[in-house]
C-alpha cells in the first residue's frame, strides 16, 4: 500500500495507512517527522515475546502545516499491533505534546487508531496514556486545541478512549468507534445476552461515529475520505473551546444530563428516537448528507463543553 | 397380504403411531419428542438434514431429547454434521453410525469422538456422492427435514435454500419412508410448491425459524494484497489463457477477490463477455458488482446466502427463480452442474503435498468435504467439447491416438504459501494420512487428488501441472511456487528456472504483472457497505459483516 495519495478527495480514510492518512491531511510536501523511522527507535519489549517489531512503533509525530497554519501531528498506525499504546509509541506522543507549550502552534492533531495499551508492555502503555491526558490538558491550558480524528479500522479504545475524551474536540466517521472497554471484553465479562460482540450492528449503534456524534460524544461527523477529514480538522480548530472552568462545568453539567436523560435506554435507537430522530431504525443506513440534515433537524448536539 | 408389501405396512404402522401426536398432518413443536419417539425404530437409517447452510434444527432437539431406550443405534446420513445436536445423539447412544460429507464447525468434537469410538464411521462423501447413495443402499426409513412453511396438507415451500430437501425427500418418500418437515410457519397457502404434500407426512410448526449460517460472504476489507496479487494471477493466466466461461469457485478470499476484480483489473485487460460468464455458485455477495457491470450471464445455485434474498429476487435473469419469485437453489443439480457442465473448479485447501494431493484435515480436525472433491474432479463421464476443456487436454500428457484425446477440467488450487497462524500449506505428508492411520480408515480423507489438480496458484506463482512430463518435474513445479516453507526452499533452483522456461512456472513478471500494483484500490468494493451500494440497497448484509 502507497503512503502517497493522489486524490485525497476519493481515497479512504479507514483504508488508508497512517502516513498515507497524514499525505493527504497536510498541505502538500509539509510534513517534517520527528524521530522517524530511519532513527529505528523501536520497542524494547516485543523482542522478548517473539514478536516483530516496526521502525516507528506504530507511532508518526512531526510538524506540518494545515491551510497554511502550523500544526503538530501524530497519527497512529492501526495495522502494527493494533495501534497500541507500547513505551516507544507513548513517548513520542508525549514529546510532541510537550513540544507544543513550546511552539504553540495553532492546534495539535492526533490521528487515533488504536486497541489501547499493548498487552506486552502494559505498564509502559498504561503509564503513557496518563502522561498523555495529563501533557493535553496542559497544552489545551496553553490555548492550544488539540483535535482527534477517528475513522481508522481500530477505532479509539481502551486508554486511547480515555485520551480522546480529554481533547477539545473530535471529528469521527461512519467506520469510527470510540469507547474503551471493546465488544469482545464487554462479552466475555458481562455475557453475550448482555453485550452480543458478533452483532456488529449492535456494536455501531452503541459505539460508532453516527452515535458518538448524535450523542455529542463526537463534534463533527466526517465522511470517510481524507478531504473531509481535512475540512472537519478545520472547521474544529476554529471553534474549539477554552480550556477554562466554565467548559469543565460545562462538560460536566452535559454528561450529568446525558445520564439523566438516557440512563435507562437499552439500545442506542432508543437515544436517538428521544433525541427527536423520527426514524431511528433509518440512521445507520443513512448517507451523510442526510445525516447531516439529521443533525440539523435535532439541533442540539452542538455544545460548548469538554 | 404378500411378502412383497413389508415394507410399505411398517411404514403405515410408524404413521398410524405418529397420528397420534398430530392434528391431520400437522404437530406442535411440544409434540416433537413423542412424535419422533413413535415413527422411529432401533437401528433406523435417519437422514437429519442439516448441509453447510440450513438445518432442521427443531428437530434436531427433539431427537436429541428422545429416550435413548426406545430410539436408539441410530445410522445417521445426512450430509452436514454441522449442531452440537448433531454429535450429542452419539454420546446418548440414540445413534450408533454415520455416513456424512461435511462438519465445518464440529470438526474438532467429531474427531475426538472418532477417536474415542463413539461414532461408527461408514465414510465421509462427497455431496454428490452421499445423494446417489440415499438411491443405492444407504436409503433414509425417516427424513427430517426443514423449509420455510408449509400448508396443511404438507406441501411444502422451502424458500431460497432448497439445497438437499428435494434430493433427500425423493429417496425417502418413494422407498416406503417417512418424512417429517419442520417449517417456520403453517399458512393456508405457501408461495410455490417446492415439494408436494403427498411426499410429506408430517408437519412440525417449529418454535424458532430455521438456523441459516452466512457461510458464503467474505467481506472485502479483510481481503489482502496477497490475495490480490493471487487473484490477478489467476485471472490473466488462467482465465484469460483458457477463455473460461463455465465455472465454479469456492469459498476463500482468493476467488473472492478474483470476483471482485473482474468489473476492475479484468475489465482493463478487455476480458468481458470472454470469462466468467456463466456459473454454479452459491449467490456471493461478492459477485454483487460483477453482476451489476453486466459480466455475467446466469448463475445457478447450491443454496442460498443470509441477506442475498432481496436481490435475487430482482436479478430474475442471472438467477433460477419460481414463480413467486424467490431463488430456487438445488444442491444436487448443481453439484452435477459443476461437475459436468463447468471448465473450471478454484478454491483453496490447508495443505498441499509434493504431488499435489490436497487435504483440508488436519489431525485435530475432521471437516468433513462438502462439494470441493466433486467439482474439483476431471469427470471421465464427460462429453461434449468446449475450447477451455480441449486447450487443457491438449497441454496434459497425450499417450496413444491423439485423434482419440478427451479434454480435461481445470481444477485450480489458489493458496498462500502459508495459511491461518503461519502454518505451512505445503507440506511432504499430508495430516490426512496420519489420521487414517490412527483411526484405520481403508481410504484416507483426501480432498482433491493429485491426478485432478491442474494449475497451483500462490503468491509466488502459478505452477502448470498440466504441462509437467514426470513426477520429479511436478515436484519441483509445487516446490517453485511454495515460496518460503519447507518445501519450497527445498527446491531444486536449476531445475524451477528450466521450467519457468518452459512456462511450467510462471512468476507474476512472466504474466506481465507488477506486484506492487496489487492494490486494495483494484477491489471493486472495498466493504460489505460497499456491496450494499452496488446491489442499490437490495443486499441486506447479516449483522456480523457490519460497521455502521
Amino acid at each position: 500500500m502507497s503512503d502517497r495519495i493522489t486524490d485525497p478527495a476519493t481515497t479512504s480514510w479507514y483504508e488508508a495507512s497512517a502516513r498515507a492518512r497524514l499525505d493527504g491531511l497536510l498541505d502538500p510536501g509539509s510534513f517534517r517527522e520527528f524521530i522517524g523511522p530511519e532513527q529505528r527507535r523501536m520497542s524494547p519489549h516485543l523482542p522478548l515475546f517473539d514478536l516483530p517489531r516496526a521502525f516507528d512503533d506504530g507511532m508518526i509525530v512531526g510538524a506540518g502545516r494545515l491551510d497554511g497554519q502550523a500544526v503538530l501531528v501524530a497519527a497512529q498506525e492501526g495495522r502494527f499491533m493494533g495501534g497500541a499504546f507500547g513505551e516507544v509509541h507513548g513517548a513520542k506522543l508525549v514529546g510532541l505534546l510537550r513540544a507544543a507549550l513550546d511552539q504553540k502552534p495553532a492546534a495539535l492533531l492526533i490521528l487515533f487508531d488504536t486497541g489501547g495499551v499493548r498487552l506486552q508492555e502494559a505498564n509502559a502503555g498504561e503509564t503513557a496514556i496518563a502522561e498523555v491526558m495529563r501533557a493535553i490538558t496542559q497544552v489545551r491550558a496553553a490555548g492550544v486545541p488539540v483535535i482527534g480524528l477517528i475513522g481508522g479500522r481500530a477505532g479509539a479504545y481502551g486508554g486511547g478512549g480515555l485520551i480522546a475524551g480529554t481533547c477539545s474536540r473530535l471529528a469521527v466517521s461512519e467506520g469510527g468507534r470510540i469507547s474503551v472497554s471493546g465488544p469482545e471484553v464487554i462479552e466475555t465479562n458481562k455475557g453475550a445476552e448482555e453485550f452480543d460482540s458478533r452483532d456488529r450492528a449492535l456494536v455501531w449503534r452503541t459505539m460508532g461515529g453516527k452515535h458518538r456524534r448524535l450523542t455529542g460524544g463526537a463534534d463533527a461527523f466526517a465522511d470517510d475520505t481524507v478531504a473531509a477529514f481535512r475540512t472537519a480538522a478545520l472547521r474544529l480548530i476554529d471553534t474549539a473551546p477554552a480550556f477554562d472552568l466554565a467548559t469543565l462545568e460545562a462538560e460536566q453539567a452535559r454528561l450529568e444530563e446525558r445520564i439523566a436523560r438516557f440512563g435507562d435506554c437499552r439500545d442506542g435507537t432508543e437515544i436517538w428516537a428521544r433525541l427527536g430522530a423520527n426514524d431511528p431504525a433509518a440512521i445507520p443506513a443513512m448517507t451523510t448528507a442526510e445525516f447531516d440534515a439529521l443533525l440539523a433537524q435535532i439541533g442540539e448536539t452542538t455544545h460548548d463543553a469538554r | 397380504m404378500s411378502g412383497w408389501r413389508r415394507e410399505r405396512a411398517a411404514r403405515d404402522a410408524r404413521i398410524e403411531a405418529g397420528r397420534a401426536h398430530a392434528a391431520g398432518k400437522v404437530v406442535a413443536a411440544a409434540s416433537v419428542v413423542d412424535l419422533l419417539e413413535a415413527i422411529l425404530r432401533p437401528g433406523d437409517r435417519v437422514c437429519l438434514e442439516g448441509d453447510n447452510q440450513k438445518q432442521a434444527d427443531c428437530l434436531a432437539r427433539g431427537l436429541s431429547q428422545c429416550d435413548p431406550a426406545r430410539v436408539h443405534d441410530l445410522h445417521m446420513v445426512q450430509s452436514g454434521i454441522v449442531l452440537p445436536e448433531h454429535l450429542d445423539i452419539f454420546e446418548q447412544g440414540i445413534a450408533k453410525r454415520l455416513d456424512y460429507s461435511y462438519s465445518g464447525p464440529q470438526g474438532a468434537r467429531i474427531a475426538r469422538m472418532l477417536y474415542g469410538g463413539q461414532i461408527a464411521l461408514g465414510a465421509v462423501h462427497t455431496y454428490l456422492e452421499l445423494f446417489a447413495r440415499y438411491f443405492i443402499d444407504l436409503t433414509p426409513n425417516v427424513a427430517l427435514i426443514a423449509g420455510v412453511s408449509a400448508d396443511r396438507e404438507g406441501n411444502l415451500y422451502t424458500g431460497p435454500n432448497t439445497e438437499d430437501t428435494p434430493t433427500v425427500v425423493e429417496a425417502t418418500a418413494f422407498k416406503n419412508g417417512v418424512v417429517v418437515a419442520q417449517v417456520n410457519e403453517i399458512v393456508d397457502r405457501v408461495p410455490r410448491v417446492d415439494i408436494p404434500g403427498d411426499r410429506i407426512d408430517f408437519v412440525v410448526e417449529a418454535d424458532k425459524p430455521f438456523y441459516v449460517e452466512p457461510l458464503f460472504t467474505r467481506d472485502p476489507a479483510a481481503m489482502t494484497e496477497t490475495q490480490i496479487l493471487m487473484a490477478m494471477m489467476a485471472i490473466k493466466g488462467i482465465y484469460a489463457e483458457y477463455g473460461i466461461r463455465r465455472l465454479n469457485h469456492g469459498i476463500g478470499f482468493g476467488t473472492a477477490a478474483i470476483e471482485l476484480l473482474l468489473p476492475t483489473y479484468a475489465e482493463r485487460l478487455g476480458l468481458k463477455g470472454k470469462i466468467a460468464t456463466h456459473w454454479a455458485l452459491n449467490p456471493h455477495p461478492t459477485l454483487i458488482p460483477a453482476i451489476e457491470s453486466g459480466w455475467v450471464s446466469q448463475v445457478h445455485c447450491f443454496g442460498s446466502e443470509v441477506g442475498m434474498d432481496r436481490y435475487i429476487r430482482e436479478r430474475p435473469d442471472v438467477f433460477f427463480t419460481g414463480a413467486d419469485g424467490s431463488l430456487r437453489s438445488n444442491r444436487a443439480f448443481c453439484q452435477t452442474a459443476g461437475l459436468y457442465a463447468c471448465d473450471l473448479f478454484i478454491g483453496s485447501t490447508l495443505q498441499i503435498d509434493l504431488s499435489g494431493h490436497s487435504s483440508t484435515v488436519t489431525q485435530s480436525r475432521v471437516a468433513g468435504f462438502g462439494g470441493a472433491p466433486n467439482m474439483g474432479s476431471d469427470p471421465h463421464g464427460r462429453r461434449h467439447p468446449s475450447d477451455t476443456w480441449m486447450k487443457a487436454g491438449r497441454e496434459a500428457l497425450v499417450t496413444g491416438d491423439p485423434a482419440l484425446m478427451r479434454g480435461r477440467k481445470l481444477v485450480v488450487q489458489i493458496v498462500e504459501t502459508f495459511g491461518e497462524k503461519l502454518v505451512p500449506t505445503f507440506v511432504e505428508k499430508l495430516d490426512a494420512l496420519e489420521l487414517a492411520r490412527k483411526l484405520k480408515l481403508e481410504l484416507a480423507p483426501v480432498m482433491v487428488y493429485a491426478d485432478d489438480v491442474t494449475h497451483i496458484v500462490t503468491e509466488e506463482g502459478i505452477a502448470n501441472l498440466l504441462l509437467c512430463r514426470d513426477a520429479d518435474e511436478r515436484e519441483q513445479a509445487i516446490r517453485g511456487v511454495a515460496g518460503y516453507t519447507e518445501v519450497g526452499r527445498g527446491r531444486d533452483r536449476a531445475m524451477v528456472e528450466r521450467l519457468r522456461a518452459r512456462g511450467i512456472v510462471r512468476r507474476p513478471e512472466d504474466l506481465g504483472i507488477e506486484p506492487l500494483d496489487a492494490d486494495r484500490s483494484l477491489l471493486a468494493a472495498k466493504s460489505i457497505k460497499d456491496l450494499v451500494h452496488w446491489s442499490g440497497g437490495l443486499y441486506e448484509p447479516p449483522a456480523k459483516f457490519r460497521n455502521w
